[in-house]
């Protein structure tokens, strides 16, 4: 499992990075939005496997929940990720409204003409 | 031994400071008695280092002053050291102070806004000056070190409203600053690897030459030598020459330039056993003693001949403790180079400060210092010329001064040296040629000043009828004083000088003033007096005074060597400060170029190459073992879903599918998270998947159409996405698969409904371990979660104009709708 993760992580970081490169305001907020997938896939890797070891069949670990099981995953990563999709989501809402703002009174959303460009100041 | 106490030194130390403020409580029209006021402060701190001496006799170098606790967790507490050095660096800071006050009340006139200024700022100055030589801490000495650098700031940039004033001083501030920034450095390093951190420890130091201690040593010479103004840091001290005289001749003469001097002094004890000691200090010592001594044999201007010996005297100074640092002997006896260390200090000390005094005092009355228009000032003013040839004899090394035995010694000192190696030979050749220059600026002044042939004049200027008037090369313009005042414009000069004569004429007095002072005596035959001018031995060191005499009167008075010539060494500071600015100003636009993708790629090639120099040195990285990707299929399935939803995200064109895919994607995360265990991660992921999605859509909507340019080159942005790519999967199989377990994960596990005896056997109450850990172990992280969250949402709240505005706007254009 570890593999699957540690290759998603690179997948969804480089489409991110390549969307950054780009020209466009909303391609770089769309990056901007996967590189939380590619941070929060990155942290819950930590964990290990959630594959039993040596147990017949495929049986996964239990949730980090008291009662539920004998063998629990590791529940600090999980702790650390559930803060970071919220920080996540504030931050993506305010860069999609900046965006909204700059389509607004810029002319252009590209990003190589807004560095030229002299924006009012609201 | 009961340590004595610390009263007496600190009331030396903070008395002038407090004198100079209480100065400025008196009303402005009141001259005589601010300067009475201000007196007070150098007086006190004279006698209580006199009162002090008198109930503790002059100090061992190990015996410090009882500790009163400041900060002790930072080894700095306040505690003092009176020994030979300390005391009489104090007795002249503070004596020299004395008659700096009464100097400035006539060279400032009646103008009540200068002395206003000027007595707390001196005493500032002199309170730091007292500081650095009695401190013990050498933390402490550090802190009045910097305080003498921000006082000497002020002084020197006194005449505020002249930008060449304000440029020197902080030409001054920054080369001598950098060099106490350096000095810093060189105390934590010698004090944490030592554990030494006072001056009195270091005298029982066992000196090694391990390199930490090496590299701390030359950060603090450092320090001295940019504050003794040594080749090349020279430049500062001509610089400061733009401060009015009392402050010229208080600081680049007799105390702030000796600091550096002094420091080294307090050193001496132990580091002089370091092999490096001479050669760092001999060095540019020796240089900036012949460049200071040519340099100023080439100016016009008084007071720039003057600084350039003192960076001579400086240089020769430093040389003395250079060479004390080498072990001769000499008919069974090891000499010492610094032999009567303290009273070469002084000699320079009673004839520079005169000097100075009377180049100011000349410039008050002439309105010039120019040399050659001074030609014949013997008519206008007697007294001033006289002390200042006095002084100017000293400065030749005259024999009758205590100049002269203290010159000998030096050349004593080197011609001792020639034993160890040749080299010295050239030092001693630098060390005449030095003398020779002294003595012909001493021909020049008596031949110029007297008005006799073979002087330096400038035809189109008769001091005698041109220079009774007034607009002052020193830039004030009241009206002049009589009777006292008007005296003490020399007499200070005069009662300094007659220390020299003192010296030289009765060496009886003199030692047993100085002798109780001196640490350093290590020569038999000079162990309890100097020796009188007629019982100098007949040998090399006196051969090479009357090479220096004879050479000096032939110089003087030939016709070679008398312009003003500039020195190169003035441009550094210009050059750096343009550099500074320029440069910087430079790289800001290079690195900081406004453009988003420069920032990516800035950004992401530090990742990539700090993982490649880390695989380079730990080739061990690369070598990962990790379970097989068929333990678990359904994980692999999503696993390739997440991908191909995230590679198909930059193919795709429409953008309302490019959301959908991106949601895609997102939910696929959600399902790893299911397989992870992790029921809050997607419940929480799931719901603001959701709101993300539309989100986008919205916004996407409100948006302009793309412009159809083309992207910019594709396989570069591929290549960097690709490598980062791969850096960051790898880094985390390395995290995963790391050999230690997690450790944190069982305590929360342990901890989460009942406590043990880590918590206190208080535990969180709760079963779901995750919400135990957010709003329990880890409270305040959420805390600040939510106050991010609130933040964005407030921020949003308040970028987005409501409704009510926006149909303002279309109504009035922005402008009103602003409004």
């Amino acid at each position: 499992m570890t593999l699957i993760l540690a290759v998603c992580v690179a997948v969804i970081l480089a489409v991110c990075i390549y969307l950054m490169l780009g020209r466009e305001l909303k391609e770089v907020a769309m990056g901007v939005f996967l590189l939380s997938h590619a941070a929060h896939l990155s942290i819950i890797a930590m964990s290990r496997s959630p594959v039993l070891s040596g147990a017949e069949g495929h049986d996964l670990k239990s949730a980090p929940i008291l009662g539920m099981g004998s063998q629990p995953v590791d529940a600090l990563p999980q702790a650390l990720i559930l803060t970071s999709i919220v920080i996540s989501f504030a931050v993506m809402g305010f860069l999609l409204t900046l965006i909204v703002l700059t389509g607004r009174r810029a002319t252009t959303l590209n990003v190589d003409d807004l560095a030229k460009e002299q924006l009012p100041t609201p | 031994m009961e340590q004595p106490s610390s009263f007496w030194l600190l009331l030396a130390v903070f008395a002038p400071v407090l004198a100079g403020l209480l100065s400025m409580r008196i009303r402005p029209s009141l001259v005589t008695p601010r300067v009475l006021v201000a007196l007070v402060g150098p007086v006190v701190s004279f006698l209580s280092v006199l009162i002090h001496l008198a109930g503790h006799g002059v100090a061992k170098t190990d015996a410090a002053t009882k500790v009163i606790t400041w900060i002790p967790s930072l080894n700095l507490n306040v505690a003092f050291l009176a020994d030979g050095l300390g005391a009489f660096f104090a007795l002249l800071v503070s004596g020299i102070g004395i008659l700096i006050v009464l100097y400035a009340r006539p060279y400032f006139g009646m103008s009540k806004d200068e002395q206003y200024r000027f007595y707390p700022t001196l005493g500032f100055f002199t309170t730091a000056m007292m500081g650095i030589v009695l401190s013990d801490y050498m933390l402490l000495t550090l802190l009045f070190w910097e305080m003498t650098s921000i006082s000497s700031f002020f002084l020197i940039g006194w005449y505020r409203y002249e930008k060449e004033s304000v440029h020197k001083a902080m030409q001054a501030f920054f080369t001598t600053g950098l060099g106490g920034m350096a000095m810093l450095g060189g105390i934590l390093m010698f004090g944490s690897s030592e554990g030494i951190w006072r001056w009195s420890e270091v005298a029982h130091w066992h000196p090694h030459s391990s390199g930490y201690v090496i590299a701390a040593f030359c950060m603090m010479f450092a320090g001295a030598a940019t504050k003794s103004a040594q080749y090349p840091w020279h430049y500062w001290l001509p610089g400061a020459m733009v401060a009015p005289t009392p402050v010229s001749t208080f600081l680049h003469s007799a105390t702030m330039v000796k600091a550096g001097v002094f420091l080294v002094g307090r050193m001496y004890p132990a580091f002089h056993e370091l092999t490096i000691w001479p050669w760092l200090i001999l060095i540019p010592g020796a240089i900036t003693m012949l460049f200071g001594a040519v340099t100023a044999l080439n100016q016009h201007d008084l007071k720039r001949i003057f600084a350039y010996t003192t960076v001579s005297q400086l240089g020769l100074l430093m040389c003395a403790y250079g060479l004390g640092g080498l072990e001769f002997e000499h008919g069974g006896q090891h000499l010492m180079a610094i032999d009567w260390d303290v009273t070469q200090i002084a000699n320079h000390a009673f004839y520079k400060a005169p000097l100075f005094i009377i180049a100011g005092a000349i410039a008050h009355v002439a309105g010039t210092r120019d040399l050659p228009k001074l030609y014949g000032f013997w008519r206008v003013n007697k007294p001033m010329v006289i002390v200042m040839l006095l002084a100017g004899y000293a400065l030749a090394g005259g024999p009758g001064t205590i100049s002269f035995p203290a010159k000998e010694l030096f050349f004593y000192a080197i011609y001792h040296a020639f034993e160890i190696h040749w080299i010295f030979q050239v030092l001693a050749v630098m060390a005449v040629l030095t003398a020779v220059c002294n003595v012909a600026i001493f021909v020049r002044l008596f031949t110029t000043l007297l008005g006799l042939p073979f002087g330096q004049r400038d035809l189109s200027f008769d001091v005698a009828v041109q220079g009774q008037g007034h607009g002052h090369g020193d830039g004030h313009d009241e009206h002049h004083d009589v009777g006292f005042w008007a005296a003490m414009l020399w007499v200070p000069g005069a009662v300094l000088v007659a220390w020299q004569y003192l010296g030289g004429l009765l060496p009886n007095l003199w030692s047993w003033i100085f002798r109780p002072l001196e640490a350093n005596v290590n020569y038999e035959g000079f162990a309890e007096r100097l020796p009188f001018v007629w019982e100098m031995h007949w040998g090399i060191p006196l051969i090479m005074s009357l090479c220096a005499i004879g050479g000096g009167l032939v110089v003087g008075l030939s016709p070679l060597m008398r312009g003003a010539v500039g020195d190169v060494h003035d441009r550094i500071y210009p050059f750096l400060y343009w550099l500074c600015v320029h440069g910087g100003g430079r790289a800001f636009r290079t690195f900081q170029s406004g453009h988003f993708r420069w920032y990516v790629v800035a950004v992401v090639s530090f990742l990539i190459l700090g993982f490649a120099g880390s695989v380079y040195f730990e080739p061990a990285m690369l070598d990962v073992h990790t379970a097989s990707p068929l333990e678990f299929w359904p994980g692999l399935l999503l696993g390739i879903v997440i991908c191909v939803s995230a590679l198909m995200l930059p193919m795709v064109e429409k953008r309302v599918i490019r959301v959908l895919v991106l949601g895609a994607c997102g939910f696929s995360v959600v399902g790893m998270y299911l397989i992870y265990q992790a029921p809050d991660l997607a419940l929480t992921q799931l719901m603001f998947e959701l709101i993300s999605v539309i989100l986008f859509v919205l916004v996407l909507r409100m948006l302009p159409s793309p412009d159809v340019k083309k992207s910019p080159g594709k396989v570069w942005r591929i290549a960097i996405s690709a490598a980062v790519g791969i850096t960051m999967g790898w880094m985390t199989l390395l995290a995963a698969n790391s050999g230690t377990p997690p450790a944190l994960g069982p305590f929360f596990e342990a901890n989460s409904y009942e406590g043990t005896e880590a918590t206190g056997g208080r535990g969180g109450g709760g079963h779901n371990i995750v919400n135990v850990v957010l709003v329990d172990f880890r409270g305040f992280d959420t805390l600040g979660e939510i106050t991010v969250l609130s933040i964005a949402a407030l921020g949003v709240w308040a970028l987005l104009p409501g409704r009510a505005v926006r149909r303002l706007e279309e109504k009035f254009g922005s402008e009103g709708g602003a409004a």
